[in-house]
């Protein structure tokens, strides 16, 4: 088990559905056009005027603590860093069957056509490793991405997971993963339903 | 989800494979229709190797399969073992057969080489049991493509009898029966399993497949033309007789069992789907 596990907190409260992050992502990983590694749905609009409600979800790899895509990989491609607990995939050594794509719950991993393998979120280790934060977090107009260490009680992530209230504390269905990611949403702005 | 067509024909050949090669054991253990052995030994080599390009094709990079290897414990890598030992245990049987061995030594090559066959059977729809896909998440599933073999098995057994002009074993008829009646029964069990799964959503729901857009796959491709037909043909099948329509009915399962593959793709979406 990692000492470190890296990952993101989303502050729902906060994000205004520009979709900042996901040009940020493209432009920093060159993504494809046609496929994310970082993307941000709308949830909503529920409801009757005036009772209307909506928020933004930027849905992006959950960063588990037990990946079903590093349990399925039959090379030994996707794996989880010991450093630092991320989920990351060594495009060198995947044979691009798509397995890990069928067993992430959230379907955040994308086949490269042109190059023939996964790909996902990496949380931009490549700015990392000159300590910088990914650029999704970086370029978030409205603050709503959190990068840190979430077993570290001093770290970003930490402290705004504290500063919310439990019952505006999010993550993604649980099927035995351990998502690590999670989300602020408080109810009085929109109800959670992810 | 959308269907992965390589990964259909890959499941598919491979259970007509271990079908057809459970038909030759037979006629090992029972020491009847000889004649039948080296073509039904040859037909399942060629349909293992058609299973393995299939599989191969799905690869983005076939060349480091072998990677694989360091690995043992992954779905993918128990399929190709599975396929390997299979393919290799009938490459001994024909050998065995070419050399002209001895009954006993090809029932026994024909008998050890049936357990790779069945775990193949079962390890290419045990591969696709996980929590991530909810209708998948079932041993309904597995169960579902060992059924699958069988009817294949049975059908294909029919054809070579038929190619050969012989009367078919007394008992396949009352054992295609059962394959087909256990299929039905998996299948309606897969069909409950779905409607229960947790994390509801309209892609795999029971209302799709049985009123929605997979309607006309479930019903003519699945009901119709891979039960109905088949069990209409072997009742006017005689005892006697050199199967009629044998290649008839063998068409009919296998075109309905690309359509459960399919309709098993088209249900397999994620928790959450989010790309």
């Amino acid at each position: 088990m990692p000492q470190k596990q890296m990952t993101l907190v989303i502050d729902l409260d906060r994000c205004i559905g520009c979709c900042a992050c996901e040009i940020a992502c493209k432009q920093e990983n060159d993504v494809d056009l046609e496929v994310n590694w970082n993307k941000v749905l709308n949830v909503g609009p529920i409801g009757t005027f005036p009772e209307v409600e909506q928020y933004f979800l930027p849905a992006v790899c959950q960063q588990c603590e037990k990946p079903a895509c590093v349990q399925v990989c039959p090379t030994g491609a996707s794996y989880k860093r010991a450093e630092d607990g991320i989920v990351l995939i060594n495009k060198e050594i995947c044979i691009g069957c798509r397995y890990c794509m069928m067993a992430c719950p959230y379907g955040v991993r994308n086949f490269n056509q042109q190059k023939k393998v996964v790909e996902k979120c990496t949380l931009c280790i490549q700015l990392q490793a000159i300590d910088e934060k990914p650029a999704c977090v970086k370029n978030c107009p409205g603050g709503a991405r959190i990068f840190g260490d979430i077993k570290d009680p001093n770290s970003d992530v930490s402290k705004a997971l504290q500063k919310a209230t439990s019952d505006a504390t999010h993550q993604l269905p649980d099927v035995g993963n351990k998502p690590t990611g999670r989300y602020i949403l408080h109810g009085k702005n929109a109800t959670w339903r992810s | 989800m959308i269907i992965e067509w390589s990964l259909v024909f890959f499941t598919l050949f491979a259970g007509l494979a271990v079908g057809t090669f459970a038909c030759v054991a037979l006629t090992e253990w029972t020491g009847k229709a000889s004649e039948v052995r080296m073509t039904g030994a040859v037909v399942v080599l060629v349909t293992l190797a058609a299973s393995g390009l299939s599989s191969v094709l799905h690869l983005g990079h076939p060349e480091r399969i072998f990677g694989a290897l360091g690995h043992p414990t992954s779905g993918i890598f128990m399929e190709a073992l599975a396929i390997g030992l299979f393919g290799l245990g009938v490459f001994f049987y024909i050998l065995a057969l070419r050399r002209n061995a001895s009954a006993q030594s090809r029932r026994l090559v024909a008998t050890i080489s049936m357990i790779p066959a069945l775990a193949l059977a079962f390890a290419v729809g045990d591969s696709y049991v996980m929590a991530s896909r909810p209708a998948w998440n079932t041993l309904l599933l597995p169960l579902l493509y060992v059924a699958s073999a069988a009817v294949m098995g049975c059908f294909a057994t029919a054809v070579l009898f038929a190619r050969f002009n012989l009367a078919p074993p007394e008992k396949l008829k009352p054992a295609t029966v059962c394959a087909l009646i256990v299929q039905a029964v998996l299948i309606i069990a897969f069909l409950i399993h779905m409607a229960a799964a947790p994390y509801w959503e309209i892609s795999r729901s029971a209302s799709r497949v049985l009123y929605g857009d997979l309607a006309p796959l479930f019903w003519v491709g699945l009901v119709l033309v891979g039960l109905l037909i088949p069990a209409f043909l072997l009742q006017r099948a005689r005892k006697d007789a050199p199967p009629r329509f044998a290649s008839f009915g063998l068409a009919c399962v296998l075109m309905a069992g690309v359509a459960f593959r399919a309709i098993m793709f088209l249900v397999g979406s994620g928790v959450r789907h989010f790309f």
